[in-house]
């Protein structure tokens, strides 16, 4: 079974038409024309992940360094997940970025067999599960590759890493090891 | 001691995929409630609150709640709202007449729930589901009900050797019960074990009839002060509880994935309120979206040690004759399951019950008490409501 492609997709780079020559050429810019990728954002379960979108663009910035990491509180010591703007603990905004641990156990998996969301379709068979991060309090929800779902066993052990979406975005899964 | 509040009257649309509008439900409901209540006029109602999921998302429709009140003919003046709640948008409705009514805002309120689910692009309606997660961090690895309640019957299965024949049988009763019960999805279609069984596998374990469907309608009830309560009936259905807890909502806060305790929680908020226990609830309408929910189900109720709710299926303690009658109505997976009006439906049904009106093939023998709960989302919140029958408090 291969592996399911990067559900990612192209957001297409559209542009105005060019103008029909004029004697006058315009000095006002051309207008900037923002179209909704495909599918359109609000069906698009990826999210925007630029400085402009997002206060957490670090968590997405440091995933093109090939890092996973979130935010922890430096007052009560609370790891978070997913990475926050404030504490839910203490309320604190002051947050302190860590990353996450690279290995770990799957807890509990099952498979998309059917029933994909919206763009997903096409990655049909896929692995979902819950992994136990090692050394950490964490357990995170993600997609498994690496391994057809048929070959997966709950205490497998699967490495946390970062991937790139066609359009430029990052997103993070687990893969099977050894 | 506040006032007391009663549902005297309901009606359901037949559930399934349907060619119909989310408008058309709302007429279809409003016309159909009129019939079950013939005492009720439109001038009565004072308040009315809307149970809908994601109109949003299915209908491409906000603003719903004065749509609904022109679809079913009802010009409220006191109270409007909808009420959201993913899977507990419809009990949430009741619940807000609820407190109106007990509060002296409201005196006769209708609670609507109408959803359209069945869309030409079955992609989208999967997307609209998985929006109900956590949509930036646990959107985008493909997370939807299924595969969630999957891992939930992975463990279970794993930590207290509950069987497939164990959900198979859960699936198998309330498709029965469905068979008596012209509005569900699945009346006209039987289901045996060996059935269920053999049909495809949707996330593994699961298999399809494990699994609650898309679907489409719509149900509403009445729900009246205590002065208001004989105008309309002698058969109320008194509220006499009602409980929720908010446990977690990213999926990496689920837990165990095997004990519910925010369930329990809620249980114990409604049967204190009404100063019962659950061995005095004669039926249940509880939420089976999947067949593995109504056996966690079965233990965070206390209605058997945990880990046993598999062998409390397979035993029929849940089944007409046994301890409790559970999802006499068919359920959820013999009913479908139309996010916003479920809550509602199965409010009707205890209220029809209450009144003796059922098929004598699902009526439970003389009721007196009983409990509906609905789970949201990947069972992160719990909602449960009690009610009594009859003329007592």
């Amino acid at each position: 079974m291969s592996e399911p492609a990067p559900p990612g997709r192209k957001r297409p780079r559209v542009t105005v038409a060019p103008a029909p020559p004029t004697s006058v050429p315009s000095e006002r810019p051309r207008p900037k024309v923002v179209v909704a990728p495909s599918p359109p954002f609000l069906l698009d379960f990826f999210p925007l992940q630029g400085a402009g979108q997002t206060r957490l663009s670090r968590f997405y910035d440091r995933l093109k360094e090939g890092r996973v990491s979130t935010t922890c509180c430096p007052r009560d010591g609370e790891v978070h997940w997913p990475p926050r703007v404030a504490c839910p603990i203490c309320h604190g905004e002051e947050l302190e970025w860590i990353d996450l641990p690279e290995h770990g156990r799957i807890y509990a998996f099952s498979a998309v067999l059917g029933g994909a969301p919206l763009g997903m379709e096409a990655d049909v068979p896929f692995a979902v599960g819950l992994v136990d991060l090692a050394g950490s309090p964490l357990r995170l929800f993600g997609r498994i590759v690496g391994r057809p779902w048929t070959a997966l066993k709950i205490g497998d052990e699967v490495r946390l890493e970062s991937y790139p979406l066609a359009d430029g975005r990052s997103f993070y899964r687990f893969r099977a090891v050894g | 001691m506040s006032r007391r509040v009663a549902i005297v009257g309901g009606a359901t649309t037949p559930f399934g995929v349907r060619p119909t509008t989310w408008s058309e439900l709302a007429q279809e409901v409003g016309a159909a409630l009129f019939r079950a209540v013939p005492a009720l006029r439109a001038e009565d109602v004072d308040s009315l609150f809307v149970g809908s999921a994601e109109p949003e998302r299915f209908a491409f429709q906000s603003h719903v709640a004065p749509l609904a009140a022109e679809q079913m003919g009802l010009r409220p003046h006191r109270i409007l709202q909808r009420t959201e709640l993913a899977c507990a948008s419809g009990q949430s409705a009741i619940r807000s007449a609820y407190a109106a009514i007990a509060a002296g805002l409201s005196d006769v309120a209708v609670a609507v729930g109408v959803e359209k689910m069945n869309l030409p692009s079955m992609a989208e309606a999967n997307s609209s589901m998985g929006c109900v997660m956590d949509r930036a961090w646990d959107g985008p690895h493909g997370a939807t009900a299924p595969p969630f309640f999957a891992m939930v019957a992975q463990r279970h299965m794993l930590e207290h050797g509950t069987t497939t024949e164990a959900l198979a049988r859960v699936s198998e009763k309330n498709h029965r019960f469905a068979n008596t019960n012209p509005t569900a999805q699945f009346y006209a279609k039987t289901f045996s074990s060996e059935k269920l069984l053999g049909l495809p596998v949707v996330a593994p374990p699961l298999r399809l009839g494990d699994c609650s469907s898309m679907t489409d309608g719509a149900a509403a009830v009445v729900v009246a002060g205590e002065e208001f309560v004989r105008r309309f009936t002698d058969r109320p259905a008194w509220i006499r509880g009602t409980g929720q807890y908010s446990d977690f909502h990213n999926l990496a806060h689920a837990g165990s994935l095997t004990q519910w305790p925010g369930l329990t929680r809620a249980a114990g908020e409604a049967l204190g309120r009404a100063n019962l226990t659950i061995q005095d609830i004669d039926f249940a309408e509880i939420h089976d979206c999947f067949t593995i929910s109504e056996i966690v189900e079965y233990e965070a109720l206390g209605l058997c040690p945990p880990g046993e709710g598999g062998s409390y299926a397979l035993e029929g303690r849940s089944d007409l004759g046994g301890d409790i009658v559970i999802n006499p109505r068919g359920g959820l997976l013999g009913c479908g399951h139309p996010l916003g009006a479920t809550g509602i439906a199965q409010a009707v049904e205890v209220f029809q019950q209450f009144a003796g009106v059922v098929p004598a093939a699902r009526q439970v023998p003389d009721p007196r008490f009983a409990l509906v709960h609905n789970l949201s989302g990947s069972a992160n919140v719990h909602s449960v409501m009690v009610y009594e029958g009859g003329g007592g408090r």
